[in-house]
């Protein structure tokens, strides 16, 4: 009973803490220390008329009486200062009723865009969320999430850790220009909670029906926080759509069964007509944009989903589905959303829109794709377009190799079922088979066994275990190295290379043995810019000084030019914020940098920003007084000069050695 | 899962004022934003009753004569325990006053 009051009334009874005590961590406790006083009391006492009112009336109890012993203490006089200064002329009623104050969808919503905080690593924020306002107990996420508690637990009190580095403002909310992305990244953070449970990834069941009901209820929950924002209704349309297949998704022996093959009886109306009124209403405030001539006006990733969505829920049958329609959704979400898995499914709706050579084109396109080769649905959606264009044979081998890929075993057997139905026998020795022969020849060294065994690996998964051998071609064992190995280094690509060769000439194919030429130079030319880990790890070296890194980390984060940035001062800091005014606009940086900035300012009230480490000779002073720091007499750091320290610094994440320039933080990997 | 509710009136029920629309709107608006009420409605007091015994179909016009402990009203929820459903059917309550509801899981579709 405590639990489910919980689970209902925590979001509003924890927002409403963190704006009293402004600390997530505090007011998380806060709020369990109620809900024990509740397990306690309850079950001696009955349960309150109020179980929700109840809970708040505790907790804000505790947290009043929290803040007077701080004040006591005399260690948090500033916070109370300013409690008081904005509550108590406005807000007369805190403290003397059990209801919340007017601002409560403000909390709320505070407390949501402040657990998808952008910095903070992604498993975090989904924990967070899923604890402070889903009112998950880490066993409960846990569980969903399939994890352990321990890793949850640490999740979570890492997430409350770098929030209180944050020094957030938990009363205002974020600047109007900053409130659209990160309404965005609060989105993605639900979506990702959704897609856990739709589509799980692992696991014994196809769908965890639990983790869906949270993350449609934090949708709604976001919809009508953000009643202007089109795309949080969107969302809630395409998730409300989605459930409403949850029935139809899984066969009686929990293997899949495909949307086109769904039994659209067992779709559930209710959430087919509520994803609709969302709909309905996400398209209504877009429309409302564009009349405005606002910013924005275009359809969202979330829109562009839900649209396609209902052209699936409108079709009384598969037959009927307008994939016309659907098609060029597709290619405009993948205009939007240029993403591998978002262009496979875009050939598959163009495979029934325009016919299956198409599809296959679309396909092969993706075929050079690292992040797919061992995604199952690539040979999946192959195979059946190659089935529709009566490449059968293929067919077969293309659902073999997406039963050796997936990690679900309802949806191997389903894969495996539907090669046999081809009923093509293969001729001669299988792939797999043969290499496990050349692996367990007598004359196989341990290490040669092992590095050979790594690239058949490769090939196998590439190709199917039962592809025939002998139908194997150069440009299929091409495209698996191109895949592979396309941006290994020369060494690796030619170990691999050598294995093949050996692999070969023992299987009695000579000719696929030159399917992969040798190299000699590195692969691509000298690389122009490092890459996104090299750039961190460097920005993180605190061997560096906080001046550089603070330099650094705000171009790469704001994209401003680095005349813009140099010429930034003290004064046109907005620290609250992370940014600062350069001339109409701002330059923005990341929360983190801010810590990093505001050591550059110390006991400095005005002057620039990025400052020189020593002060000029007499006979160098600057002309412009405006680059001369008042306080300290030095200098305004020079473009040549921090160019110099970054390509110093830079060399050594540099293969070319030579360093890089600072406009490679602008161009940001 | 899914819980229908379903509302009798008693002896005791009060006969419906401006307070109670008022309040019941709120609920049910805040609850149909929240993702958790699906469906909900009153229910006339008369109806068609149809009984089927071996062959023979009866279809009987109401209203009938046990009419107080005739279903007032039903709600579909959409919860994540039967103790959540029961949480609301309790705010449901305190909001109507005298009578019952009875809380049943729905299977299905």
């Amino acid at each position: 009973m405590v639990s489910a009051v919980w689970k209902l009334e925590s979001a509003r009874i924890t927002a409403a803490l963190v704006r009293l005590v402004r600390d997530v961590g505090a007011a998380e406790e806060l709020a369990q220390d109620a809900m024990v006083a509740a397990l306690e009391q309850w079950p001696a006492a009955g349960i309150p008329d109020n179980p929700a009112a109840w809970l708040t009336t505790v907790a804000r109890r505790r947290a009043v009486d929290r803040i007077r012993r701080a004040e006591r203490e005399e260690r948090r006089q500033a916070v109370l200062a300013r409690e008081l200064e904005t509550t108590e002329p406005g807000d007369g009623r805190r403290g003397g009723t059990d209801e919340g104050d007017g601002d409560e969808p403000a909390d709320i919503l505070r407390l949501l865009l402040l657990t998808c905080h952008p910095s903070l690593p992604t498993q975090a924020r989904i924990a967070l969320t899923l604890r402070l306002l889903g009112g998950l107990t880490p066993e409960e996420i846990a569980r969903d999430l399939l994890l352990d508690t321990t890793t949850v637990t640490r999740r979570i009190a890492e997430g409350k850790r770098l929030l209180a580095l944050q020094r957030v403002d938990f009363t205002a909310a974020p600047a109007p220009e900053e409130l659209g992305e990160r309404i965005g990244a609060a989105l993605e953070v639900v979506y990702l909670v959704f897609n856990e449970g739709y589509a799980a990834t692992s696991g014994e069941d196809l769908i965890r029906p639990d983790l869906c009901l949270t993350a449609l209820r934090l949708g709604r929950l976001l919809a009508r926080l953000a009643p202007r924002e089109p795309e949080a209704q969107a969302l809630v349309a395409l998730m409300e759509l989605q459930a409403s297949r949850q029935a139809a998704r899984t066969g009686p022996d929990g293997e899949p069964v495909q949307l086109h093959e769904q039994n659209r009886g067992r779709w559930d109306p209710l959430l087919i007509r509520r994803g609709f009124e969302a709909m309905l209403r996400a398209r209504d405030l877009l429309a409302a944009r564009r009349s405005t001539g606002e910013r924005a006006g275009q359809p969202g990733p979330y829109l562009l989903q839900a649209a396609i969505a209902v052209c699936h829920a409108q079709a009384p049958t598969a037959e009927e589905t307008d994939w016309l329609q659907i098609a060029a959704l597709y290619q405009a979400l993948a205009h939007l959303l240029p993403t591998p898995v978002v262009q496979l499914n875009r050939a598959v709706a163009v495979g029934r829109a325009h016919g299956p050579q198409a599809g296959l084109d679309l396909v092969d396109a993706l075929h050079l794709e690292p992040t797919l080769q061992d995604y199952h649905l690539l040979p999946s959606v192959r195979a059946d377009l190659l089935l529709r264009l009566g490449r059968t044979a293929e067919a077969q081998t293309e659902f073999r190799r997406a039963a050796g890929l997936t990690r679900n075993d309802a949806e191997r057997t389903f894969l495996l079922r539907r090669a046999d139905v081809l009923g093509i026998a293969t001729s001669g020795p299988e792939l797999g088979a043969a290499a496990d022969a050349f692996l367990a020849q007598a004359g196989l060294d341990a290490s040669s066994r092992r590095s050979y065994a790594q690239t058949l690996r490769r090939l196998r998964t590439g190709l199917g275990d039962t592809a025939a051998l002998a139908q194997v071609t150069a440009d299929q064992i091409a495209r698996v190295f191109h895949t592979a190995w396309g941006e290994a280094a020369p060494a690796t690509w030619n170990r691999h290379r050598a294995a093949l060769r050996s692999f070969c000439a023992w299987a009695g194919h000579a000719a696929l043995a030159d399917a992969v030429p040798r190299r000699t130079a590195p692969a691509t030319a000298h690389r122009s810019a490092p890459t996104g880990p090299e750039l961190r790890a460097l920005l993180r070296d605190l061997a560096i000084p906080a001046r550089d890194r603070a330099l650094w980390r705000v171009l790469l984060e704001s994209g401003a030019t680095v005349t813009a940035v140099l010429a930034l001062d003290v004064e046109d800091l907005d620290l609250p914020r992370d940014r600062a005014r350069s001339g109409r606009a701002f330059v923005c940086w990341r929360p983190e940098t801010t810590l990093l900035v505001s050591e550059l300012t110390e006991r400095r009230a005005r002057g620039p920003l990025f400052l020189s480490a020593r002060r000029p000779a007499p006979a160098r002073t600057p002309a412009d007084a405006a680059d001369l720091c008042p306080e300290t007499g030095r200098r305004r750091l020079s473009y040549e000069r921090a160019e110099f320290l970054f390509k110093q610094a830079s060399r050594r994440i540099d293969p070319a050695g030579r360093g890089f320039t600072l406009r490679v933080l602008r161009t940001g990997t | 899962m899914r819980y229908l509710m379903t509302a009798r009136s008693t002896e005791t029920t009060p006969a419906p004022d401006e307070k109670l629309f008022t309040e019941m709107a709120a609920f049910v608006e805040e609850m149909t934003a929240a993702g958790i009420l699906l469906a909900t409605g009153g229910l006339a007091p008369e109806g068609v009753r149809l009984v089927s015994r071996g062959d023979e179909l009866t279809v009987t016009d109401g209203p009938f004569a046990e009419a107080k402990e005739a279903v007032a009203g039903f709600a579909l929820v959409e919860v994540g325990s039967k103790e959540e459903a029961v949480e609301l059917a309790r705010r449901f309550r305190r909001i109507v006053g005298d009578g019952e509801s009875i809380v049943q899981q729905v299977f299905g579709p």
